[in-house]
Order: C-alpha cells, then sequence, then structure tokens
C-alpha cells in the first residue's frame, strides 16, 4: 500500500481528532517532504490529547510518522523507513509557566526558540541555546535534535538545560520525565533519553528548562595572523585559565571570512560578558596571552552578527542548493581541534572545506565543497577517515537529495547500539516514530 | 538463598577476587547491613564482596547472574536513601578497593579515575595544578564517584556548576548479565542515545559503574563569601529571591534556621549570631571585578530585606570557619537529638518562604522539632525530623510529619529528591510525581538493561499495586 493510500483509509479519522482544517493534503504536502518523499497527510494537533490520539490512530493502522517543528533540520538521519503522516506541532505553541525568579520555563514544543528568546529577554534573561537557524527552529526540534551552538562552551549543551520533558509515545501514552524544578534526583532521568533521540521514542510535547540571567555585556575578539595551531594553543590555554570566556571558535578553511574575520586563514575568536569592568579585566589577559601566543589580537566591533553568523554556520548555506556541499559535524578531544583540522584539510583537497570548532568540547562543524557530487562523496568518506585516525567520528547533517540515500550519514554504530535497539523497542515495536532515521538503523 | 548457592558463591567468588576479597563470616557481614539512611530498615547481605578491577566486577555479576542472585553496588556507605542496602540479601559488590585516579588530562579538562575513588580525592588531586571537580555533597570527604553517579550527587556548589550528571562524561559499565560496556566517553555529541545519562542517577538499578570520565573546571580567580543574618527564615528566603531576581547566580546560597545556627555554634564556632532567626551564606565565585560587584549587590540586597548585618569573610580562615558551620550541621544534629531523619526536597525558590512555614506548622501539628540547614539558592530543602527512639510515639510522629512535608513539597510544584536519590525510602512518594505510565515507562527502560530484575532490587520503585487487575 502506498502512503497516500493507507493515510486515506485514516483521513477521516484523523480529521474527527484535529478537525478539518488540522489535516493538510495533496500540494499543501509538498512543505513536508523529505528530499523528494512526501507524506500522505500532515497533521496539526491543537493540544497534547490531540497528539496522543494522532498517534493511536498511526500506531493501530502502520503508518510511519514524523514529528515535525518548522523543518530547518530535518536533513539530519536517513529517510525514515515509512513515511505517511507529517505530525506538524506549530499548534502547540504556548509559553505553559514562566516565573523567572524560579529561572525555569516551561514551552510547548512548537514554540519557536527566538519567540521565546524574547519573551524571556523582557525579563533580562534568556535560554543559554544557540541552535543554527534558531529564527526557524522550535524548542521541541531543538531539544530533539540536539542542536547546539558556540554558547556550549560556557553554559553546556541542551541535556544540561532540559529539566523536564513531556512525550507522548508511539501508542499515544503521554508521559513526563524529570521536574519543573533546576535540581532533582528522583528515579531514572528519562528526559536524557529524548535529548537527541530525533524523536525516535516519543514525540516532545513540552519541555521545561533552566534559563540565566542575560549578562550586562558581551565582547568579542579576533585572534589572527598566526597558523591553525597557535590559534589552536590559544584557545586551549583560555579555556584551561581562570578566564570564563563565554564563546571561544576556531575557523579554518573558508570559513573565517564567511564569518567575517579581518583577514584570510585559521582564526580564533573569543567572547567575554558579564559586567563591564570583568569583561574588560579578562581582555587585557586576553590581549596578554595572545601576544606571548604571536596572535595579533583585533577587537569584534559587529559582534552579534558574527555571533548570528558562526551560530548558523554551516547550516546557513545549505540554503544554497549549489550542487556539491555536505555539511557535517565531528568530534575529536579539544587537545586534538588542529590536528584533525588540518587533516579535515588534507582530506578535503583538492576540493573546498569551511569548518569551526568549539574547542571546549572538541566539537567542529562544516561543510565539504567539491565541483561534483561525486567528489564530496568521495570526500566525506576521506574526511571521516580523517577524524577517524583521532579517535573520533563525523557525522552528516545536510547532504544533497541525490546523493544522501548512498551516504553513510551516522558513521559506525556507537558503543551501546544493541542496547538502543532494544530501548527503541521496548517504546516503538511497531516502527511508528522517524523508524530507520537514527544512529545505528534506529 | 539456600546453603549450598551460598557456599558455591562463596568459593567461585573467592576464585575470582582472592579470599580476603570476600566477607561471608555473620558479624563481619553485618557491617554492611545498611548505609547513611538508619530510619528504615536493615538487611544483611549473603556475601560481600571487594573486587579490585572491572573484570572481577565483570566475573563476580556473571557468577550471581548464573546463580540467579541479587547484586548490589555500593561505595562509601554515606548514601541518605537507602540505596546499598541489600534488602533482598544476595552479593553486595564493594567498589572501595577500586580507589585509583587512572588519568588526568588538564589540556582536555578530565579525570578518568575508578569507581571507588573519594570524591574529595579528584579535586586534591588536581588543585595544585588550578583545577577541581565540581560536585560537593557534604559526604565529600567519604563518599566515592560511583556512589554520586548511581545518586546523582549534588551539594552546595550545584547552584551555579550542576549536580553530578552534568560533570560525568563517561562510565565503564558491567550490566547485569556481566557485559562490560561504555557509556559517553570523553567525545562529545556521541551519535546514538544518551546512555550515560540515562545511568547517572539510576540508583544502582541498571548496572555497575566501575570506572568514569570526570569534568575538570578551572579554579575560579576570586572566591567571596558573605554571611548575611536575618530576623526570620522568612525574610531571609525573600532576600534569596531578590538576589537570584537581579541576575547573580552565586555558587551557593545556603541557609541555616536558628535551631541550627545554636546547635553549631556549641559545636564549631563558627561565629554565626545565636539571636537570628536564620542565616545565610552566600558564596560567589568567578572574576575578581565580578565577583566584587556582585558581593555588593547581594549586601544590598540582604539590607533591603532587612538583615540584622551582613559581612564579608576578609581573609580564607575566616571563609573557612564560616563553611566549618555550615558543614559541620550533621555533626552538631548529634548533640541537638538523639535521633533524626534526615530529608531532601526540592520547591521552586518562589516558593520557598510559603513552604518553609508549612514544614514550621507540621512540626507544630506533629510534636516535632524540624530544624533546616539546606541550599536555598535552588530550593533544596532538607528539613531535619528529630525524635528520640526510646520515647514510644516518637518516631512515628517524626515520620508522619515528614510524609507531610513531603506532600506539602509536591503540592508547591516541587520533587521529593534533590540529591539524596529515592532509594527505599521515597519509593512510595514516588507516585506522587509520577503516574503510573511515567512509572511504567522507566520500568520498561529498566527491563532492557536488567531483565531479570536482579541489579539492587527493591530500590525506587513503588510496590505494586495491588487488586488493580481485578474487574
Amino acid at each position: 500500500m502506498t502512503s497516500a493510500e493507507a493515510t486515506a483509509r485514516v483521513l477521516p479519522a484523523l480529521q474527527a481528532i484535529v478537525g478539518p482544517e488540522g489535516v493538510r493534503q495533496g500540494a499543501e504536502v509538498a512543505a513536508y517532504r523529505l528530499d523528494a518523499v512526501a507524506p500522505g497527510a500532515a497533521v496539526l494537533p491543537r493540544d497534547e490529547g490531540e497528539v496522543s490520539r494522532t498517534l493511536l490512530v498511526a500506531s493501530q493502522h502502520g503508518l510511519g510518522v514524523v514529528p515535525w517543528g518548522r523543518g530547518a533540520h530535518q536533513s539530519v538521519g536517513r529517510l525514515p523507513i515509512r513515511y505517511d503522516l507529517a505530525l506538524d506541532l506549530a499548534r502547540l505553541n504556548r509559553v505553559l509557566a514562566y516565573e523567572p525568579a524560579d529561572m525555569t520555563v516551561t514551552v510547548q514544543a512548537g514554540v519557536g526558540v527566538e519567540e521565546l528568546q524574547r519573551r524571556l529577554g523582557e525579563a533580562g534573561q534568556f535560554l543559554a541555546l544557540d541552535p543554527p537557524l534558531a529564527d526557524r527552529a522550535t524548542v521541541g526540534g531543538v531539544v530533539a535534535a540536539n542542536l547546539n551552538g558556540p554558547l556550549r562552551c560556557r553554559y553546556g549543551t541542551v541535556r544540561d538545560l532540559v529539566l523536564e520533558i513531556r512525550v507522548a509515545q508511539a501508542d499515544g501514552t503521554i508521559t513526563k520525565a524529570g521536574a519543573r524544578v533546576v535540581k532533582n534526583a528522583t528515579a531514572y532521568d528519562l528526559t536524557k533519553l529524548h535529548v537527541g533521540a530525533l524523536g525516535t521514542l516519543g514525540v516532545i510535547l513540552e519541555t521545561t528548562l533552566r534559563v540565566q540571567p542575560r549578562p550586562a555585556v558581551e565582547r568579542g575578539w579576533w585572534l589572527i595572523g598566526g597558523n591553525l595551531e597557535r590559534c589552536h594553543d590559544l584557545a586551549l590555554r583560555l579555556l584551561g585559565s581562570h578566564l570564563a570566556p563565554n564563546r571561544v571558535e576556531l575557523l579554518d578553511g573558508t570559513s573565517g571570512p564567511v564569518c567575517g574575520a579581518p583577514g584570510p586563514g585559521p582564526a580564533l575568536t573569543a567572547s567575554f560578558a558579564g559586567v563591564q569592568e570583568a569583561v574588560a579585566d579578562q581582555a587585557a589577559t586576553l590581549k596578554r596571552l595572545a601576544e606571548e601566543t604571536g596572535l595579533r589580537v583585533a577587537a569584534m566591533d559587529n559582534g552579534p552578527a558574527v555571533w548570528r553568523t558562526l551560530q548558523d554556520f554551516p547550516w546557513r548555506s545549505h540554503d544554497d542548493a549549489s550542487a556539491g556541499r555536505i555539511q557535517w559535524r565531528a568530534s575529536v578531544l579539544p587537545s586534538d581541534c588542529a590536528k584533525a583540522m588540518r587533516a579535515l584539510r588534507d582530506a578535503a583537497a583538492p576540493n573546498g572545506i569551511a569548518m569551526a570548532a568549539t574547542v571546549a568540547h572538541g566539537a567542529l562543524r562544516g561543510e565539504l565543497i567539491a565541483p561534483s557530487l561525486q567528489a564530496t562523496a568521495a570526500g566525506l568518506t576521506a574526511a571521516r577517515e580523517a577524524v577517524g585516525a583521532l579517535g573520533g567520528f563525523l557525522v552528516v547533517m545536510a547532504a544533497p537529495a541525490p546523493i544522501r540515500a548512498t551516504l553513510d550519514l551516522w558513521g559506525p554504530a556507537p558503543d551501546g547500539a544493541g542496547l538502543m535497539r532494544q530501548l527503541k523497542a521496548a517504546f516503538d515495536a511497531t516502527q511508528v516514530l522517524n523508524a530507520g532515521r537514527f544512529a545505528g538503523g534506529i | 538463598m539456600t546453603p549450598q548457592t551460598r557456599r558455591r558463591l562463596l568459593h567461585a567468588c573467592q576464585e575470582i577476587v582472592g579470599a580476603d576479597g570476600v566477607v561471608s563470616a555473620p558479624d563481619e557481614l553485618r557491617v554492611y547491613e545498611r548505609d547513611a539512611l538508619t530510619t528504615h530498615h536493615r538487611a544483611t547481605p549473603d556475601l560481600v564482596v571487594l573486587p579490585t578491577s572491572t573484570d572481577q566486577v565483570a566475573s563476580v555479576v556473571r557468577v550471581c547472574a548464573t546463580a540467579g542472585v541479587p547484586i548490589v553496588p555500593r561505595g562509601a556507605g554515606t548514601g541518605l536513601s537507602g540505596g546499598a542496602i541489600a534488602t533482598a540479601g544476595g552479593v553486595l559488590i564493594v567498589l572501595t578497593r577500586m580507589n585509583r585516579i587512572l588519568d588526568i588530562d588538564l589540556p582536555n579538562r578530565t579525570a578518568t579515575v575508578e569507581a571507588g575513588c573519594v570524591n574529595l580525592a579528584i579535586s586534591r588531586a588536581v588543585t595544585p595544578r588550578g583545577f577541581f571537580f565540581a560536585p560537593d555533597p557534604a559526604s565529600q570527604q567519604a563518599s566515592t564517584i560511583g556512589g554520586n553517579v548511581a545518586e546523582n550527587a549534588g551539594g552546595p556548589h550545584c547552584l551555579k556548576y550542576g549536580a553530578t550528571k552534568n560533570h560525568v562524561l563517561g562510565a565503564t559499565v558491567v550490566l547485569p548479565s556481566g557485559e562490560i560496556v561504555q557509556f559517553g566517553g570523553r567525545l562529545a555529541d556521541q551519535p546514538g542515545y544518551d546512555l550515560l545519562g540515562l545511568f547517572v542517577g539510576s540508583e544502582g538499578t541498571l548496572g555497575i559503574c566501575t570506572e568514569v570520565i570526570v569534568r575538570l573546571l578551572p579554579l575560579p580567580q576570586a572566591v567571596k563569601t558573605i554571611l548575611g543574618v536575618f530576623r526570620s527564615v522568612e525574610e531571609a528566603s525573600n532576600a534569596v529571591s531578590g538576589i537570584i531576581a537581579r541576575g547573580i547566580v552565586p555558587v551557593a546560597l545556603e541557609m541555616i534556621d536558628q535551631e541550627t545556627t545554636q546547635a553549631v555554634e556549641a559545636y564549631a564556632h563558627a561565629g554565626y549570631p545565636l539571636d537570628a532567626g536564620a542565616v545565610l551564606l552566600i558564596e560567589l565565585e568567578g572574576r575578581s571585578a565580578e565577583v566584587a560587584t556582585e558581593a555588593f549587590e547581594v549586601e544590598q540586597e540582604c539590607r533591603a530585606h532587612g538583615c540584622l548585618d551582613a559581612r564579608v569573610a576578609q581573609n580564607e580562615e575566616e571563609r573557612a570557619l564560616l563553611w566549618k558551620g555550615r558543614k559541620s550541621a550533621a555533626g552538631a544534629f548529634g548533640r541537638m537529638t538523639r535521633n533524626y531523619y534526615h530529608q531532601d526536597a526540592v520547591v521552586p525558590r518562589t516558593k520557598l518562604a510559603a513552604v518553609l512555614q508549612e514544614i514550621a506548622a507540621i512540626g507544630v501539628q506533629y510534636g516535632v522539632r524540624v530544624p533546616n540547614v539546606f541550599h536555598a539558592g535552588d530550593g533544596n530543602i532538607h528539613p531535619l525530623l528529630c525524635y528520640d527512639d526510646r520515647v514510644p510515639g516518637q518516631f512515628e510522629r517524626a515520620m508522619a510529619a515528614g510524609d507531610e512535608i513531603m506532600r506539602c513539597c509536591i503540592r508547591a510544584g516541587g520533587t521529593v529528591s534533590g540529591e539524596h536519590g529515592i532509594g527505599l525510602e521515597k519509593r512510595e512518594y514516588l507516585r506522587l510525581m509520577y503516574s503510573d505510565d511515567d512509572l511504567a515507562a522507566m520500568q520498561r527502560v529498566r527491563a532492557v538493561l536488567d531483565p531479570v530484575g536482579n541489579c539492587n532490587p527493591g530500590k525506587i520503585f513503588p510496590e505494586a499495586r495491588h487488586a488493580e487487575a481485578s474487574p
């Protein structure tokens, strides 16, 4: 049975659940395509009860469901083995609880990251999370895909900020994990299983997040004029010192100019945030360290623009459909960042590569740029080997549709893959939710 | 366990760890009949095994799995929720002989240690080189990192730095089947489910961790500790909210009520005023310039909420003395009361003043003294229910008051444990927080990692309800 036929049989049931205006079909589902594959229908529930009942219908009829935020990061992962319904959470868009003095906020999954930041900003707070394409991302999507940005250097990643999660399991059962308080040690922390799981264990309905006071000022600097190793060395010294940098990003390949670096070649950016005096005092130390390392310091006069570009790197270029671009992320030890970048540059040659590393976590991201699809695919293999030789791994985040199916997106199965598959089977035995998209064939 | 099974296991374990690594004499086993939870239960394990390597742990676990015998992991036995009590008998696997620091990697800011390594030993090893390990449970001089991982231990400094789960990067785990697996690791963002995040705080019910990779932090440039003296707990609570509302996140924000300050002073002479209704111990860490500004603002905020005095420790000695008072609280309690039950719960910070009032009222209602010394900054309270087990009825009244307090915290939107875990102590309270479906989801996870259910059985989950299945 095709997806359209399977979906057609349940349309009346779905319309009864979410209302006729809550089901999209025909030309309207083009917006929910994954590569060339469109679902039979898109369903837009109004509340968690409707999500639950939609999933119950889907699981009873053996349909494949893809949870959907705003689609900005749906390039992550393989195509699902079945794609019948897009479960669009756009109408779950309320901030449910926000008490600034508790420094927590509870939101529905469909709330936009930027909308949330504006709301928190009114109280002088912010969510210390800067995922790529935040203007097109929902909180639920960012949690499900575990998307982080340069701010992770100071504030940690999604898993450090999520305090509570409510999910609808594949059969519609709604469960919560964690609690709406900043500290909790009550039974298993299942929130962690849903962070980064791409919705394969349940559809995220709402989450409570830790929020932070917004620093008084943030100022950034470029550190340039040296080779990659010097830049990297300075980054490690910064991170091992009692300075408290907000962001430390190492750029190589063509990413420097793309992100606004004042000059070609490798570059390091660093920023400090807090009260004016502390920022100034750290800047002075940074300058001293830079001199010792033989790097030139240039104050950044357009910090917010640079941060935005770095935050979106390399996702923004995914917009431009030029033939051979593959966006990836990779992890190595923080002390191996320069080695990895050099090896990646060699692996990509003679084609192009742009990359950035959040040195604190050894988290690299970038894109391979080649004149043909075949050349990009070959570059990917070489790049993965280069990172692998350092004990690291590389994951493809986005790739052109024609070659995506032929690429190994996730790399080797992770440690504990057997347990992970069993967990998937325990929560979604009939493979309803994003089946086949995740690491380890999950 | 039948005598034959026990004899067979004894020999098998002795083969694995050597004769000096197995405790089997009844009087020696009694040492292990409970941990730091003294109110609820005690149980003697059939055997105690002290392995010295991951392979030994795995072998012991395999032998137990084959025999169908429960295993219970234990570190230093400082847990406050009864997680290391062998309620179903079986083999207690004690990791204190695995206490080595295996690797310190300062460029990558990690340390790899065996599970039996004492929490404070990590910081001691790296402080001379400018680093520290952030989680600082009150037990840190004794408790092991493996136990900290099992309970997701916290401590005063979690307010800024987070709890154990935020500082553990990887763990080597022996599954209940005896298989050795690696969860997480030194590389960030590994593909797949976050099994490490699941494992931390699972209280020894999903396997036994034998090695842990922890994150180290650089020591801060400056530390300032401020003592705020208040007329009442309520004023102090409001000051806490005021400080947070200003956008200041101290590393620690501790409240000590009058009953406790009096006991502490008699014991530690920390310089806490005896007539104060409550004192706040506020610690700021970071850049000197930042800390100086924040200290000024904290003082202002304390005064705005009617504090009688706010003073900044002028040197390391004064600072150590202020902390000595806080850290001696547990010892001082021994002078205040013959017995006590040390509770743990979290409420939203904004509900703190109201909840503390309610707790005081509950104490009066049940005729139980309830001093309180706790992590006010994150709303993590530790009411101490005092009783005398020689006086009939006192224990029961203390437990009943404790029950009321838990319900009160849940009503306020809180949680029944911030850092001590559920263990044996709070199993029945889980139902106040989680639905049957929520608990069933956890049980599904457990069934994947521990399908037989012999890994620390009887912990965390409430007893199955009866008569539910009948039509």
